[in-house]
């Protein structure tokens, strides 16, 4: 190790990856403003909001009541009116109740007054199995997709976290932010230097010639896991990161469709309507007639039950499998 | 007698924790109940809470650095004068409190 090179990037947990974000925004930008459940004395469900309280003071880390209509609905018009409000729900299962003002409001106003008025809201959540059952588990981000006016993006890392959140403050208009549970307990390395991730870009976590996999959020480290695998077996695994789901970029996923021949997508949400059929779709319109397949969870609701839970969600064997089907390759001998 | 801290699984999930504070150095007694280090986790501050008097000898994770669950940070003996172990692993666990915040 040279050991002389300076750090460019330093290591924290993802909640911290958050908190910068959002520290960073609030100092920048007198207009962003934080709503939610327990962000402010609590901190976050997650502590990702540590010190912003004490910081920002109590009429920019504003604690809600259990009311997420009420919260988008008032983050929607806040951000109407001239501000941005972050607005955390706390469980993505729960952003269902806020749809209306989001997807009726925020995602239409930009539109609906030719342009004169924006509501530049981020709604920032959390998806994802993590023993808390049914409604505390869903990978709802697909829904989301397909709505013009909404920005969806998720990060894998600390470092997209950051940068993402970031740019999600920045945006025009309305941004879906979405964290998986899981994530949280990982540390990575982010840039020490203040940075913005450009939202619409995906990232190849892995490179390989045999197979392109498309996955987001948590989903990625199991499909890298599952890379390492297969590499064993010979078969060369290309991973991309989307990181932002709309818009997608379709350019780099056909690049690499283009190269390897053959796409799997993987998601812990439903398969059916999932964020898989649509990534296919648009390489298919990009590049032609693709061999590909497509792993989500199971078609059951996500049960508290550990043992349920995991075999509702793909796992790295589950990937390797389908890669091998994808592949035309025979399960290797143990 | 020569002891070692791990840090086991202090909090659901925790995988990693980071060292932010140590409360004194090689050479110094620690009495039952004072404070030796300052953790976090993903979660949470965490004290680690001496349980049994003793010398701590050797720090193995300075503050900043990053720790896995289960790797010794420290090293400590009933007295300042016995001999180290080979590895740090070696020592049998002092007994400490964690307190989580």
């Amino acid at each position: 190790m040279s050991g002389e090179a300076k750090a460019t990037t330093e290591r924290m947990f993802f909640r911290q990856a958050i908190r910068r974000a959002v520290a960073e925004e609030m100092r920048r930008n007198p207009a962003v403003i934080l709503l939610g459940q327990d962000v402010g004395a609590f901190g976050g469900s997650y502590r990702e909001f540590d010190g912003l309280l004490a910081e920002f003071g109590a009429a920019r880390v504003r604690d809600t009541p259990v009311a997420e209509a009420a919260m988008v609905g008032i983050g929607a018009g806040a951000a109407a009116a001239g501000l941005r409000p972050l607005v955390s729900i706390t469980y993505m299962d729960f952003l269902m109740l806020g749809l209306d003002p989001l997807v009726n409001y925020a995602a239409k106003l930009c539109y609906k007054t030719g342009g004169r008025m924006t509501a530049p809201v981020v709604i920032k959540t959390t998806a994802g199995a993590k023993g808390q059952g049914v409604a505390h588990s869903q990978c709802l981000e697909a829904w989301l997709m397909g709505i013009p006016g909404l920005k969806v993006v998720a990060p894998s890392t600390p470092a997209d976290a950051y940068g993402l959140l970031k740019a999600a403050l920045r945006e025009k208009g309305p941004v879906v932010y979405v964290d998986h549970k899981r994530l949280f307990p990982t540390a990575g390395e982010a840039p020490l230097a203040e940075s913005v991730s450009p939202i619409g870009v995906a990232e190849i976590r892995r490179h390989g010639r045999d197979v392109t996999i498309a996955t987001h959020a948590y989903m990625t480290s199991i499909v890298l896991k599952a890379a390492d695998d297969l590499a064993r077996e010979g078969v060369s695994c290309e991973v991309i990161d989307l990181r932002s789901l709309a818009p997608l970029d379709v350019a780099t996923i056909s690049a690499s469709v283009r190269r390897t021949g053959r796409l799997l997508t993987v998601e812990e949400g439903q398969a059916t309507c999932g964020v898989g059929v649509e990534v296919a779709a648009r390489v298919r319109e990009s590049i032609g007639a693709i061999s590909s397949a497509r792993l989500g969870a199971l078609a059951a609701p996500v049960s508290s039950n550990p043992v349920l839970e995991a075999a509702c969600i793909p796992d790295a064997a589950r990937v390797a499998t389908a890669v091998r089907a994808l592949c035309g390759r025979a399960v290797p001998d143990r | 007698m020569i002891y070692k801290i791990t840090i086991p699984e202090v909090a659901p999930d925790v995988e990693e924790i980071r060292v932010l504070e140590w409360h004194g150095g090689p050479g110094q007694w620690f009495a039952e109940g004072e404070l030796i280090v300052e953790l976090e986790t993903h979660k949470a501050l965490v004290e680690v809470r001496a349980g049994q008097g003793g010398v701590l000898r050797q720090i193995l994770a300075e503050a900043g650095d990053w720790a896995r669950i289960g790797v010794p940070l420290a090293v400590f003996s009933d007295t300042d004068d016995e001999a180290l172990p080979a590895s740090p692993g070696d020592g049998a666990d002092l007994m400490v409190e964690f307190v989580i915040d």
